[in-house]
């Protein structure tokens, strides 16, 4: 019988059994004492952690991993000073590791989007989880995959190698493959019983309505116009973003079972407090910016309204503008209306800016795209006049200087003195940008409670979206005054989480730290010697219309990637973040003792290792923990550690794998950093995001238990159980890495059929299978009797369907010719 | 082994005088058997066979595993008899940590057998001739009779088509054109056939002969059982949706038998092994809520029942065990003067049976990406073949290439080859021999010749 003995942890008496040490008997109390370099059931590290370092009392600190428990002790896991030695234990391992946690394409995205684990699903093929990965935090793939401004490819880091990796054309190709996949995104959560109004239908409201619904809300959309969209359908011009896939974008919200009431003007047919009064829980605002600066000039009202013009031209009518066509502006609502004011058929566009072009506040590829089809851009100008001479438009403009730099330094434009030019046309139109309405503020009592910013946006809280009044909440343009879609979508998602939170009292389950190691945070921090061994591949160019066969009407211009050519692209990726990140406990702990990240080093030390088939060597994030070589059963992990014998620092370290690696892949699953990681396991995600199903390998009559990680249909990695029978987290090469096979392109697809094994086959659905099938074993039966006919059964398929298959032999059949492939 | 044991009165008495019968038989035969006489044909010394003799017999617990090695001969069920008088000999069975064991090619292959699809069995390994049975298997599966006749073994069915007499297949999951010996016999036998429906996830060689293929999950995605080799039934769970239009085998045996017109509809797995367990004896308290995730040991009568991971304690099936006197069994083909080397076919870690699968994961192709002969280097020298060389190797039914590997792992007069490979499929050599009760094929011996067609660079 095992002595039972009592001991004290922080305060909490914990009975252990005599022989255990002290971090046994705290784990099997469920006291986490926190440790790295542990492995149940393993020898001690050589060279140990010391985070589990424990005061015991009258004994002073012990190592609990090395040390019995005695009956009677005393024992302090956390106290000021040991959790400030952890602190200073966790930094010295700081200082020899060097990597990326997140990718910075990932930490840049306004959407908060896993970038790199999106982009290496399509490298492997797997489009609906790539798809669905990016829905995750951006619902409305198909218009952001089209408009975005790419944040993320401005800090891509293969711009320091060739390129960018061409992340929105990747994201438009999945967005676009799903249909082609007939993909539907229908899975909403259990009813919450609580009822969410959003005003405005474009993408903020979309996209906070997707999130709503996500969670079991009931949501209304309540929408001025007729159809849904907001600025996608009514602002974007339809050669960059048509209106069927506005449709398509705005139908798949929808089919989630969100409900929307169309042609339902806020102040007209609805207050908030009506709202209320209706039992909606929580309102979300996303009205978006109506209302555009005004042109400030003597004839201002002579000229049209650019965003009108849009709209207009956005719901299919053809305005009048003549050949002559003047733009006052330089932002997206000017470059939208020149290009389109082109397709209307006007030979002369000009915009006229009066800063130079870099100051265009439009993305410079909207301007290059622009100057393609034949608009001009009139710089360093600006309108003083606009007057009506003889039945056309004549303006009066001044090239611009920089005047004096006023109280804030900045150099505003100003008229050249002297300097007068004269435009003659058929159309002007202000294209300044848009501005905020506090208009309805007079639409009832809690709108006027409602809080504005100076520049009259709503003012709402940039992590919650909570306005001043509880229970609203404000994002989109509404709140952020004018910005990109992704921002909107952004938006809605954070006012659903927050509105979530909000109706259930539940903290939302996966909280992102914001602790992150880097390799450098500006392109100039960044180490050169990364790159190396890297060939150079330009990125994949966007097929689309030339400019001169596309000025003739408003279909769309950019044509998107083919399957070869997103796959070619996605391959392109460098992998920036890091691929132990699930597993990271180092991580962890550094979080939770809040270490700081500039502790790590800048360079590159050691090249990445990728030649083994399955596993990745990086030598950088070594934190000298041995777990890899203790785990090793063959011999086959060399690692060579020189500490500094004063500080403890890792002088150098030194990874090899040899000749007698079986592949097992054990040593990968216990490093708890990304020192080791899996070729194949390409999405970063943080310990928490990780889901799996408990089953069983199919690969021998061992019956080994696995765990597999899997993420919207795909597989991620296949891990095993420490603790669980018959295997203890052992697997061989073929358990743990051979399940790619799943996704390979030779999968048969369909089923196919032929007339005599000499020709060829040809794909049929399966109820044309099905009734060929019956109908000749029928035909057989009848002609030359059950016995004439055989089941060759399956040792490798289950016992369910071993057993349907003799039972169809004998009881459909009629036949006991049924066999299996044990002999094999 | 057991001429050893004998001869040094290991004997466990006790055992052989409560628990078996016929033993007397065995010690006439066994004289004959010398170590001395038995390593003259296997080349084992009398001393190591001696010495494992005396570490089996005497060790408190001592366990036997065996392989295909033992099967895949033409006497394979003589060998596995042989290893039974050894255990019954000594007392190492119905005792933890003692007991025989086969350890499989395959995942299921013990929980294929437990459901019956062999001619001669039900579910359960309830006879095929037992009135009684067949009553209680009509009745719940609402047929007026089941069939009398006997069924066929898989190759008995392939000398039938080409009698003519055997005319359509359903093959699942399987591969025999692949992975059968001397499949060339195969190939003429389904081709012979009127109509073959092959169902799997990839185009196999047997799918490449077939009428109708029929494209299926794989286990990761689809729900059952499976039954390991210690007789463990454990759940499968899905993790994943089928791939484009596949479906799981269940299913599509279930649309078959509905499209031929007998009724047969599950809503899951689980409605199938309730059935299961209701039918089968051995399986009767197996329920998915039951199994959990470690699983439940058959035999295990009712939901109640832990399961019984330990048999034979008390008695065996038949009440005593019967020694029976096995003699050595010479091979279909024995190496002689124009096939002078002797072919052994078998497994590598890194794959798996035909390799359909593991031939498709990444990584797979760089650690195992072909086929290779593995030739000791006394035969090596006198072919005049280096490491590294194509050679040719040549039997009486076919001939193909790889690559050799010169290693002492073969013994002299020895090669090894596996069978995962489509390229150049190693099964078109293997002998026709077979075991002459189960008819496993004998992999483990085939005559045949080499040559270096390409000695590289």
């Amino acid at each position: 019988m095992a002595e039972l003995i009592h001991i004290t942890i922080d305060g909490k008496q914990v009975a252990a059994v005599k022989g255990q040490t002290i971090l046994e008997a705290a784990a099997a109390a469920g006291i986490k004492i926190p440790t790295i370099c542990h492995i149940k059931g393993e020898e001690a590290s050589s060279n140990p952690c010391l985070l589990c370092m424990v005061e015991i009392e009258g004994l002073g600190r012990v190592r609990a991993c090395a040390t019995p428990a005695g009956d009677g002790q005393v024992i302090e896991v956390h106290n000021r000073d040991l959790d400030a030695f952890r602190k200073e234990r966790l930094e010295v391992l700081a200082e020899s590791h060097y990597g990326d946690c997140r990718a910075p394409c990932n930490l840049t995205c306004p959407g908060g989007i896993n970038v790199q684990g999106y982009v290496n699903l399509i490298a492997k093929g797997e489009y609906l989880a790539a798809l669905m990965l990016i829905k995750e935090k951006n619902p409305l793939p198909i218009a952001v995959g089209r408009v975005c401004p790419r944040f993320c490819e401005t800090r891509c880091r293969r711009i320091l190698l060739d390129e960018p990796i061409a992340i929105n054309h990747l994201k438009r190709f999945v967005a676009d493959h799903a249909r082609e996949a007939r993909f539907r995104d229908t899975e909403v959560g259990k009813p919450t019983g609580k009822k969410v109004a959003i005003i405005g239908g474009g993408p903020a409201g979309l996209s906070c309505a997707y999130f709503l619904r996500k969670q079991g809300h009931q949501v209304t959309i309540f929408e001025a116009e007729d159809k849904l969209g907001g600025l996608m359908r009514y602002g974007i011009p339809g050669y960059k973003l048509p209106n069927r896939e506005v449709d398509r974008e705005v139908q798949g919200i929808l089919n989630l079972g969100v409900h929307a009431r169309l042609g339902k003007r806020w102040g007209t047919d609805f207050t908030l407090q009506t709202l209320r009064d209706q039992g909606f829980d929580a309102i979300f605002i996303a009205t978006g910016l109506s209302r555009q600066k005004q042109l400030e000039l003597e004839g201002a009202g002579i000229a049209r309204c650019g965003l009108n013009f849009l709209r207009e031209v956005n719901m299919g009518a053809k305005p009048e503008i003549g050949d002559q066509v003047l733009i006052v502006g330089g932002g997206d609502i000017a470059v939208d209306s020149a290009r389109s004011a082109r397709r209307l058929g006007a030979k002369n566009v000009t915009v006229i800016y009066p800063r130079s072009r870099v100051e265009l506040p439009a993305h410079q590829r909207e301007i290059e795209e622009a100057e393609k089809e034949g608009v001009q851009f009139f710089l360093m100008a600006t309108p003083l006049k606009i007057m009506k001479e003889d039945g056309q438009l004549k303006v009066e403009m001044a090239r611009t200087i920089l005047g004096e730099p006023d109280e804030r330094g900045i150099r505003r434009p100003i008229p050249m003195p002297g300097s007068r030019l004269f435009w003659t046309g058929d159309t002007v139109i202000s294209a300044l940008g848009q501005e905020g309405d506090p208009t309805f503020h007079s639409y009832g009592e809690l709108e006027a409670s409602i809080a504005l910013t100076p520049r009259n946006t709503i003012k709402a809280h940039p992590s919650t979206m909570k306005t001043s009044v509880d229970g609203i909440y404000a994002g989109g343009d509404a709140a952020t005054g004018s910005r990109t879609v992704i921002q909107a979508v952004a938006g809605g998602r954070r006012a659903a989480e927050s509105i979530h939170e909000y109706l259930t009292k539940e903290r939302p389950s996966v909280l992102e730290p914001r602790f992150n190691f880097t390799k450098g945070k500006r392109f100039e921090d960044v180490d050169m010697h990364n790159f190396e061994g890297y060939e150079l591949q330009l990125n994949e160019v966007m097929p689309a219309r030339p400019a001169e066969r596309r000025t003739g009407d408003f279909g769309e211009v950019q044509l998107g990637f083919s399957e070869e050519m997103a796959v070619r692209e996605a391959k392109r990726c460098l992998q920036c973040g890091c691929l132990g990140l699930s597993k990271c406990s180092y991580r962890e702990m550094c979080v939770d003792y809040k270490v700081k990240a500039n502790k790590a080093r800048t360079r590159l030390k050691y090249q990445v290792d990728k030649s083994h088939p399955f596993i990745v060597v990086d030598a950088n994030k070594c934190i000298g923990c041995t777990r890899c070589v203790r785990s090793c059963k063959y011999d086959a992990f060399e690692l060579d550690l020189t500490l500094d014998q004063k500080t403890g620092l890792i002088d150098d370290v030194s990874i090899k794998i040899n000749q007698n690696c079986v592949s097992c892949g054990a040593c990968v699953d216990v490093c708890p950093t990304g020192t080791l990681s899996k070729q194949d396991s390409v999405v970063p995600l943080l310990p928490a995001q990780l889901s799996s199903v408990k089953t069983v390998c199919t690969y021998c009559g061992t019956g080994c238990s696995i765990d597999v990680v899997h993420m919207y249909g795909a597989i991620l990695e296949v891990k095993a159980d420490p603790d669980r029978p018959p295997n203890f987290g052992h697997l061989c090469v073929k358990g743990r890495f051979g399940y790619s096979f799943y996704r390979n392109h030779e999968r048969l697809r369909l089923p196919l059929v032929r007339y005599s094994v000499e020709e060829p086959f040809r794909e049929v659905e399966w109820d044309e299978a099905l009734r060929i099938t019956a109908e000749k074993f029928l035909a057989i039966r009848d002609k030359f009797g059950p016995d004439s006919m055989g089941v060759l059964a399956s040792s490798r398929c289950t016992n369910e369907e071993n057993y349907l298959l003799q039972k169809l032999a004998r009881a459909a059949w009629g036949t006991n010719n049924v066999d299996n492939c044990a002999r094999v | 082994m057991l001429h050893t044991i004998i001869e040094e009165g290991l004997l466990d008495e006790k055992f052989i005088e409560e628990r078996t019968e016929k033993f007397d038989a065995i010690l006439e035969h066994c004289k004959d058997y010398s170590p001395e006489r038995m390593a003259e044909l296997t080349d084992v010394k009398p001393e190591l066979i001696r010495k494992a003799a005396r570490l089996y017999a005497t060790s408190a617990n001592s366990m036997i595993l065996y392989g295909l090695g033992v099967t895949e001969h033409k006497g394979g069920t003589a060998g596995v008899i042989a290893l039974a008088n050894l255990v019954l000999a000594t007392g190492h069975v119905g005792r933890p940590n003692n007991g025989i064991n086969p350890l499989r090619g395959q995942n299921n292959v013990q929980g294929s057998c437990d459901m019956g699809t062999l001619p001669y069995i039900y579910p359960g390994y309830q006879d095929t001739d037992d009135q009684k049975v067949l009553e209680r298997f009509a009745r719940a599966w609402g047929v007026k009779a089941l069939p009398k006749t006997k069924g066929l073994m898989e190759p008995q069915m392939y000398d039938a088509a080409l009698d003519g007499s055997f005319k359509a297949l359903y093959c699942v999951g399987y591969d025999p054109a692949h992975t059968q010996s001397n499949i060339e016999h195969v190939r003429k036998a389904m081709k012979a056939m009127d109509f073959v429906v092959v169902q799997d996830m990839f185009m196999t060689e047997t799918a490449k002969l077939a009428h109708v293929v029929l494209p299926s999950a794989c286990f990761y995605e689809k729900e059952g059982t499976f039954t390991s080799g210690e007789r463990r039934v454990r759940k499968v769970n899905k993790v994943i949706p089928p791939r484009r239009s596949t479906k799981a085998d269940w299913e599509i045996i279930c649309l078959i038998s509905q499209a031929m017109g007998y009724p047969m509809i599950y809503t899951s797995p689980e409605q199938i092994m309730t059935e299961v367990a209701a039918l089968t004896p051995s399986y009767g308290g197996i329920t998915y809520q039951g199994l959990g995730e470690d699983g439940k040991v058959w035999p295990c009568s009712s939901k109640q029942d832990p399961g019984t991971p330990l048999l034979h304690t008390k008695r065996f099936p038949r009440g005593r065990a019967s020694f029976v006197p096995v003699s050595y069994i010479v091979p279909e083909e024995e190496a002689d003067k124009d096939y002078p080397l002797v072919l052994i076919t078998g497994r590598r870690l890194e794959h798996y049976n035909n390799g359909s699968m593991t031939r498709r994961c990444q990584g797979f192709d760089q650690i195992a990406g072909t086929e290779l002969l593995e030739i000791h280097p006394d035969d090596a020298r006198v072919l005049g073949i280096a490491d590294g060389n194509t050679v040719r190797i040549e039997s009486r039914r076919g001939s193909i290439k790889a690559v050799a590997t010169v290693t002492e792992r073969s013994k002299p007069g020895t090669v090894f080859m596996t069978f995962h490979f489509q390229d150049d499929l190693t099964n078109v050599l293997t002998s026709h021999g077979m075991d002459n009760k189960t008819l496993t094929p004998e992999y483990k011996v085939c005559a045949v010749r080499i040559r270096a067609i390409d000695r590289g660079h």
